[in-house]
């Protein structure tokens, strides 16, 4: 039993740095150092979201106002009440006296409530538009915006953030906004009704000043420690849960579970101190809530004694402490939720900021049908100014031409067919599709001319048939199974319980990396393009897959300017043209017979002599 | 929950005195009250000094005993709440560890990495803030009613009055809150799944000009999330007021009462200031509340997430009646399939059906087939990372059920078709397969596997680290390094699950020939004829059927699709590849 008593006191303590923590800034006065870059840009920003029902918002900072006014009214009330009517003997109206007691009440009940309701609604609105704005915005960036950032913290922006911005405007603005009124107006009332026992319960100011910052200066470098660990953790949890199967195979589940408990104990260790010592913040609250009260009493008794206060100023007071310390302790406890929101809006407003794919000209012109005339001459492109990823590329290709794209990893063959869907804009020379100029069409009439099967399959949660669907929304169910028979998916998803109607999870678990390819080939099919992008479309399909569906392609590609970008050579021998990158050139171009005989980077990849050289330049 | 909370029986001593020292915390605020009724009573109303003085010295002293308690709690709480924490994710991550592969693939990775670290952390806040804060709110508000009706019973009555309108109250509202909460919550695991989708499948939705068809599908999901938590937070922001109200009304009271009281000499000032007192604790108390029944709901949604993975069945690998005398010997790597159906559980279509064929020592069998045919499922039953519906597979003529599953999965090096290399150095990466093995041997496998060259060029050589802030290798070297792990363990059975598939034909056709020396029993999955030619067996799959088998000859005579699949490979590489081996 005591040894259990003891233990707690036993845990060795993380070696950390003082001083590094994050204050409670407003409590001590010191200037926070806030995690959010600019305030003034994120809160004007903010505010124009809320403006949007200034008339509702104005209601609801009037009722603040109100409610703290009443707040401050009831004790006062009280106070008068032991003076006059329970004490003294005198007053005549007193049901009179009760009567107003109880509207003040009632009003208190009702302007809190208003304000509250009210607020929910502007805030949820607010965060509605903000989530709605960002989602659409993301769909107006340039696809190089995704490139630079990693899915994951574009995704908690989104839901993290946001979160944290909902949470705050629900509550912690108005209670912020409440607690400085009620501070102040206590403070005003205290200081009239005994300005020396007001200084005497501020005894307890500066405690609290040193006690926060003895507290944060430890707490913050111990949740930076905890938070290190904890990402530590996370990432040993999702390699061994990605790598199951060989740990499974290999029977090693021992020494990941070894490895587990060594990083699960560091973060006990570290979290173990810092919720400790922060837990002293409403402990320190609580005790200087106590001493306050004492001093109340006491010191007040005295006064009563020698007449210069009235009992009922007690009372008051003691309401009054109550009411003074709490919205300091809610600005405490407000104030790191007040940060990160605001920093949570700023990481949000930053999206908004990114600059969008350049709008289409105003002279932008939509296409209607197109015959499929590409021409690239002298194109060259390069991400964000660096080396050219593209240099000097010069080719054409007929109405209904195969083109390929052969060259080792990092050839430019996606970049290339970036350009062409407008992904990105060349930075010299120019593409033109049927002669025009591809800057002058809009991007949208462009991409619904062509369909594309890329590299990152890509399924979404809903059935097989919504998922085929996707490449035409209004085509029938007929159309549907009819794009799936010519892309050979059709037999795999009659094999599957529920067939059509089977449901893919969002990570297309369930189903062969082999199988989601075809679904994208049926969901291309059914598009029904005048062009066609294949990018690496056969190569996690087997060769015994692909000879099945080699005549859907055929038939797909048929009067159709495709273009295929495959690793396996054998799939383009029939290509009309086959262009040869390396290193962002075009080093060769023609069929497959003319390459072989000019010799060179083709025929020594067909020859399998070169794949490997050209992985490790990659 | 109760599951859950078992788990804290461990750091039940810690706890108790975490809840011993909020009750003295709480003795002393109670007292408050009682004190200044003394104060005014016995001290300004008498004229009194040294009472004022002697109360309120004890208050001073009492102040500071609840914050030295308040400070003890802190850690007794936390050491309780990060124990708890510990030994739940320690229990959750072993339990996920032990699971077969089947069950494993039943939850998905990114929601088992969840349950480990947010469901876990916010279980163990909903503990530490329960046995600080929580467990309070109710024992503030009885005690507070009891400490009114010990200074003056007529007038604590009318507090008490109260209560049952209260407890009446909040019960309903709780109820129905918590309910609307788990509303909030599916809804925004719905929103957040579209922006998941959004991000991932971003190229796509460009190219197919969907963009307002999603932000159309996202407005939808997101106004359903506005309406819930609208509504949700309605109710638990009329609490307040409500409650405000009731003990508002009950301060008239016994302002009301107090007053009569007073006037007959029934109760004293001091006793009537007390009572009001006490009647505002309880309302200071209550205002945590809508707080409490958030936490608290998010809290039940959490540990059910955990005891779904507590509760999922184990792996029942190793039999009872395991066969001690057979497990004495090693395994020679004689593999035989015995009218093999395998179903995945759960489901209705077959994988593979009635499969027969037999594996000598040292024999190389290479599967071909189309995808979804099986292949992976096949090679899959040998280290029994599933269970086969019917038939028996036998090792060394011993079912393989009867196998000690250590022993059986010791004695085969594995290769999965996709490459999954861990954060570590390339020595570390490769001594996986094999703890104990020596610089040597790891260097022999490496060798046999064809990137000991590529190895010692790197700039750290062996010590050379992978992974997120290591050295990037191409897919073709990380599949070779991958084989080079299997290789270390000496194995008597090689699975190669499609894992030269990035190698070009001249390193494919050494690493075959390295394979031949070491002599053990390699399965094959390939989709190259020019891998199938030097096989002693070729298993040709489909819709898990066996259509076809034997050698590269015999096939090119028997089977029409091998012969399809040869043509289409024609061409310089399989004569070059012939060349070699």
């Amino acid at each position: 039993m005591f040894k259990a008593l003891v233990e707690p006191f036993r845990h060795p303590k993380p070696v950390i740095e003082l001083g590094a923590g994050r204050s409670l800034g407003s409590v001590t006065g010191r200037k926070p150092k806030a995690k959010a870059k600019d305030w003034a840009g994120t809160l004007k920003q903010l505010w124009r979201y809320l403006a949007k029902r200034k008339a509702r918002l104005s209601l609801v900072l009037l009722m603040v106002v109100l409610s703290s006014a009443l707040a401050l009214l009831g004790p006062y009330m009280i106070g008068k009440a032991v003076d006059v009517y329970l004490e003294g003997t005198g007053g005549q109206s007193w049901g009179i006296f009760l009567l107003s007691l109880a509207l003040v009440y009632i009003f208190f009940s009702l302007t809190s409530w208003l304000q509250n309701i009210w607020m929910i609604e502007i805030a949820q609105e607010t965060i509605f538009r903000m989530r709605t704005d960002l989602f659409s915005y993301l769909h107006r960036l340039p696809i190089s915006f995704f490139n630079k950032r990693q899915q994951g913290e574009i995704m908690s922006r989104l839901t993290n953030d946001i979160e944290n911005v909902s949470s705050t405007l629900n509550s912690s603005a108005i209670q912020i906004f409440s607690s400085i009124l009620t501070l102040l107006g206590t403070v005003g009332v205290m200081l009239w009704l005994s300005p020396l026992l007001t200084l005497l319960t501020f005894i307890v100011v500066p405690l609290m000043a040193i006690g926060m910052r003895w507290i944060t200066r430890r707490t913050g470098p111990l949740f930076k420690e905890r938070q290190r660990n904890m990402g530590e953790l996370n990432g040993y949890i999702e390699e061994t849960l990605s790598g199951q199967r060989i740990i499974k195979a290999f029977s090693q589940e021992e020494r990941v579970i070894n490895g587990f408990r060594e990083r699960n104990t560091r973060i006990m260790l570290s979290g173990y101190w810092a919720q400790s010592i922060s837990g002293f913040i409403p402990k320190l609250m609580n005790g200087l809530n106590n001493l306050s009260f004492a001093i109340v009493a006491g010191v007040g008794g005295l006064l009563a004694i020698n007449g210069s206060i009235t009992v009922g100023v007690i009372i008051v007071f003691v309401e009054y402490t109550r009411q003074f310390t709490r919205p300091l302790n809610d600005l405490a406890n407000q104030w790191n939720t007040l940060l990160s929101a605001i920093a949570g809006a700023e990481r949000v407003f930053e999206v908004l900021d990114e600059e969008t794919e350049a709008k289409d000209e105003g002279a932008a012109i939509s296409l209607d049908k197109v015959e499929g005339a590409v021409r690239f001459a002298g194109v060259s492109f390069s991400y964000d100014g660096g080396a050219n990823t593209l240099q000097d590329i010069s080719f054409e290709a007929k109405p209904g031409e195969m083109i390929a794209l052969v060259g080792p990893t990092g050839a430019g063959k996606t970049t290339l067919i970036g350009l062409l869907s407008r992904f990105y804009d060349p930075n010299g020379g120019s593409i033109t599709l049927d002669g025009k100029d591809l800057t002058s069409i809009r991007r949208e009439s462009l991409r619904s001319q062509m369909a594309f099967v890329l590299q990152d399959l890509f399924l979404f949660k809903g059935s097989i048939r919504d998922n085929i669907r996707y490449g035409r929304l209004d085509a029938s169910d007929e159309e549907v199974e009819q794009a799936a028979i010519l892309a050979n998916a059709h037999s795999f998803i009659m094999r599957m319980p529920d067939g059509y109607e089977r449901m893919l999870s969002a990570d297309g678990s369930g189903i062969s990396q082999g199988q989601k390819q075809l679904l994208a080939i049926a969901r291309a099919i059914l598009a029904n393009p005048s062009m066609l992008v294949l990018d690496e479309a056969t190569s996690s399909i087997d060769t015994v897959t692909e000879i099945k569906i080699q005549e859907g392609l055929q038939a797909l590609m048929k009067g159709r300017t495709s273009f295929v970008i495959a690793h396996r050579l054998n799939t383009i021998r029939s290509a009309d043209r086959i262009l040869v990158l390396e290193g962002g050139r075009l080093l060769q171009q023609g069929n497959h017979e003319e390459l072989l005989r000019q010799g060179g980077l083709y025929s020594d990849l067909v020859q399998g002599k070169r794949r490997e050289a050209a992985e490790v330049e990659a | 929950m109760v599951f859950i909370f078992s788990f804290l029986k461990k750091y039940r001593v810690a706890a108790i005195a975490a809840l011993v020292m909020m009750l003295i915390e709480l003795a002393v605020e109670l007292s408050q009250p009682l004190l200044i009724s003394k104060i005014i009573d016995q001290g300004i109303r008498e004229q009194k000094s040294s009472v004022v003085w002697l109360w309120g010295g004890v208050l001073v002293g009492s102040a500071v005993v609840a914050f030295i308690a308040g400070v003890l709690s802190s850690f007794f709480a936390s050491h309780a709440s990060q124990g708890f924490a510990f030994d739940l994710r320690d229990k959750l991550y072993e339990k996920v560890q032990s699971f077969s592969y089947e069950v494993f693939n039943r939850f998905a990775a990114s929601s088992l990495i969840t349950r480990l670290t947010g469901d876990v952390s916010q279980l163990q806040d909903t503990i530490f803030m329960s046995l600080r804060f929580m467990t309070r709110v109710p024992l503030v508000v009885v005690g507070s009613v009891i400490m009114a009706l010990v200074v003056h019973v007529k007038l604590g009555l009318v507090l008490t009055l109260t209560l049952p309108v209260l407890t009446i109250f909040l019960y309903v509202v709780m109820k129905k809150a918590s309910s609307l909460f788990r509303k909030v919550q599916i809804r925004l695991d719905g929103v957040n799944g579209v922006i998941q989708e959004n991000l991932t499948g971003i190229r796509l939705i460009r190219v197919f000009v969907r963009m307002n068809h999603e932000i159309g599908r996202f407005a939808a999901f997101s106004g359903d999330l506005m309406k819930v938590t609208v509504s949700a937070l309605r109710l638990t922001e009329t609490t307040m007021p409500f409650i405000l109200l009731i003990v508002n009304a009950g301060i008239l009271a016994v302002l009301w009462f107090g007053r009569i009281e007073i006037s007959t000499g029934d109760a004293t000032l001091g006793q009537t200031v007390a009572v009001i007192n006490y009647s505002l604790r309880t309302i200071g108390a209550l205002s945590a509340l809508s707080w409490i029944v958030v936490t608290f709901s998010r809290a039940r949604a959490s540990s059910q997430r955990i005891v779904e993975v507590m509760s999922a069945h184990e792996e029942t690998e190793d039999l009872a009646n395991a066969d001690t005398m057979t497990n004495s010997q090693s395994i020679q790597g004689g593999v035989k399939f015995e009218g093999i159906s395998f179903r995945y559980p759960g489901s209705n279509i077959p994988v593979l059906e009635d499969i027969s064929f037999e594996a000598k020592p040292g024999e190389r069998i290479a599967i071909m087939g189309a995808t979804g045919s099986g292949k992976s499922s096949l090679v899959g039953l040998i280290p029994r990372l599933y269970q086969e519906t019917e038939g028996i597979i036998r090792i060394d003529g011993v079912e393989s059920a009867k196998l000690e599953i250590s022993k059986l999965r010791g004695a085969i090096g594995y290769v999965p078709q996709e490459v999954l290399l861990f954060t570590g150095s390339v020595r570390e990466n490769i001594a996986w397969g094999n703890e104990h093995a020596t610089l040597q041997q790891i260097e022999q496998a490496a060798a046999a596997a064809q990137i000991h060259a590529t190895i010692t060029s790197l700039p750290g050589g062996y010590d050379t680290m992978l992974g997120q802030r290591g050295v990037n290798l191409s897919g073709g070297q990380k599949q070779r390094l991958t084989i080079a792990r299997a290789l270390v363990r000496k194995p008597a059975i090689l699975i190669l699950d499609d894992s030269t598939s990035a190698l070009d034909a001249v390193t494919e056709g050494l690493l075959l020939a390295a394979l031949k020396e070491i002599s053990c029993t390699t399965f094959l999955i390939t989709q190259k004829i020019s891998s199938t030619a030097s096989a002693d067996l070729i298993l040709l799959l489909d819709e898990g059927r066996l259509i076809g088998r034997g050698t590269h000859e015999e096939l090119l005579a028997s089977s029409q699709l091998y012969r399809k699949i040869n043509e289409s490979q024609v061409g310089g590489m399989v004569q070059h590849v012939q060349s070699i081996s």
